[in-house]
């Protein structure tokens, strides 16, 4: 067994940056999941496989692509397990009020229930960008698209977003 | 470059710096209006998807968590201990803390963010900013320290730099500060508390750059009262 300060300092180090991240992977599980208390079960379990992994991680600099990618695929293992055939998404809403509403805008809990609303082919790859800084190249990667699907997703999915909340959409820009 | 190919391309990426895109958004004022519209909405969506995962917890931990926790909890303290002695430490470790929250204000751009938009985040701290600060690209009211501050990214030939102004938050004296790939300075306002001015992974030559750019986004605002 080599476990020396080496590895200690390693694993602490990695612990810490896990840490740090946990916020920006609770909050993609969330968009992903639109459920809390599922989003945060499978952040603890991402960051649990992760700590077995981390010796993958070669890149320190790569940790939270690395870590959002475990999330992504967690989240699609909890779904596969549980089975979920149909999803009423106005109970969804409901259920998540408080995580929803936004006391210093009322209109940000109406856009946050329009992107619960968005199929999740357009609701990931426009989480991936506008909350993680992914590049059309990046998001294409994560989600094995080609770079034109990608932009055709986060365009429809701006357009339906902006359509929820009585944008005049159709003369400026046809999907 | 024609109208629609225009919308769909910046319809997908707002904040895209495309070349192409910036000059045909140059010759076409109905396309430029488009952005800024996109722009407005933009900040909408950025605000909204960034919910506050701090607020209630659904369940506790369960043991397994507990135990990761528990072992970092020695590492937190030491490094909370070494942190609370340096003066304007905490402060320093909120705005890192925050910029941790925002990842995507980051990105290098040359698009501006309309200025009716960010005269009414301004409006709120009193203040505007001049033209010499540069390029603003993202331009948000957050919350920090339980009052909503204006967090903006300037963009600067050294890249992008994150400005907060922090209005409650009095200061004695300049701090520097390296944390978490975040290198920033906190510089005191007399009357008007403090700014945060931060630069992400900066290589030697931008950090050199940071106290210049510090005191140029200083000289550029201007308080209303």
């Amino acid at each position: 067994m080599n476990d020396g300060s080496g590895g200690n300092q390693r694993r602490t180090r990695f612990q810490a940056l896990c840490q740090s991240l946990r916020p920006d992977l609770l909050r993609f599980a969330f968009w992903l999941c639109r459920d809390r208390a599922l989003a945060e079960d499978v952040v603890q379990e991402s960051l649990l496989r992760a700590w077995k992994a981390q010796d993958s991680l070669l890149d320190e600099s790569a940790a939270k692509p690395w870590l959002l990618t475990i999330v992504r695929r967690e989240c699609a293992r909890t779904f596969e397990r549980k089975r979920v055939v149909t999803v009423d998404v106005d109970e969804l809403v409901a259920k998540e009020e408080p995580m929803l509403a936004a006391a210093e805008e009322q209109d940000l809990g109406e856009l946050r229930a329009a992107l619960f609303k968005l199929p999740v082919e357009y609701r990931e790859p426009l989480v991936l960008q506008v909350l993680m800084g992914y590049s059309t190249a990046e998001i294409a990667r994560e989600l094995d698209l080609s770079g034109p699907a990608v932009l055709t997703r986060l365009f429809r999915a701006r357009n339906r977003l902006r359509a929820a909340m009585g944008e005049e959409i159709s003369a400026e820009a046809e999907e | 470059m024609d109208h629609a190919r225009y919308r769909m391309l910046i319809g997908a990426d707002p904040r895209s710096s495309d070349p192409e895109l910036r000059e045909h958004r140059e010759s076409c004022r109905e396309c430029q209006l488009y952005t800024e519209r996109l722009l407005r909405f933009e900040s909408r969506l950025e605000r909204a998807l960034r919910v506050d995962v701090r607020a209630q917890t659904h369940r506790p931990a369960s043991w397994r968590w507990m135990a990761m926790a528990a072992s970092v909890l020695l590492g937190v303290v030491v490094a909370a201990g070494i942190w609370a002695v340096l003066p304007g430490a905490s402060l320093a470790a909120d705005v890192v803390a925050h910029m941790r929250e925002e990842p995507q204000a980051w990105r290098r751009t040359d698009v501006a963010v309309p200025d009716a938009e960010l005269n009414d985040i301004l409006r709120e701290s009193n203040l505007r900013l001049g033209a010499a600060a540069g390029i603003v690209s993202y331009a948000s009211s957050c919350a920090f320290r339980g009052h909503q501050v204006p967090h903006l990214v300037v963009q600067t030939p050294s890249g992008p730099v994150t400005v907060m102004v922090l209005v409650h938050e009095s200061v004695s004296r300049l701090t520097q500060f390296d944390e978490q790939g975040y290198r920033g300075t906190i510089v005191p306002m007399p009357g008007h508390g403090s700014i945060a001015v931060l630069m992400q992974n900066p290589g030697a030559a931008q950090a050199r750059d940071l106290q210049r750019i510090a005191a140029q986004v200083r000289a550029s605002i201007v308080w209303t009262r």
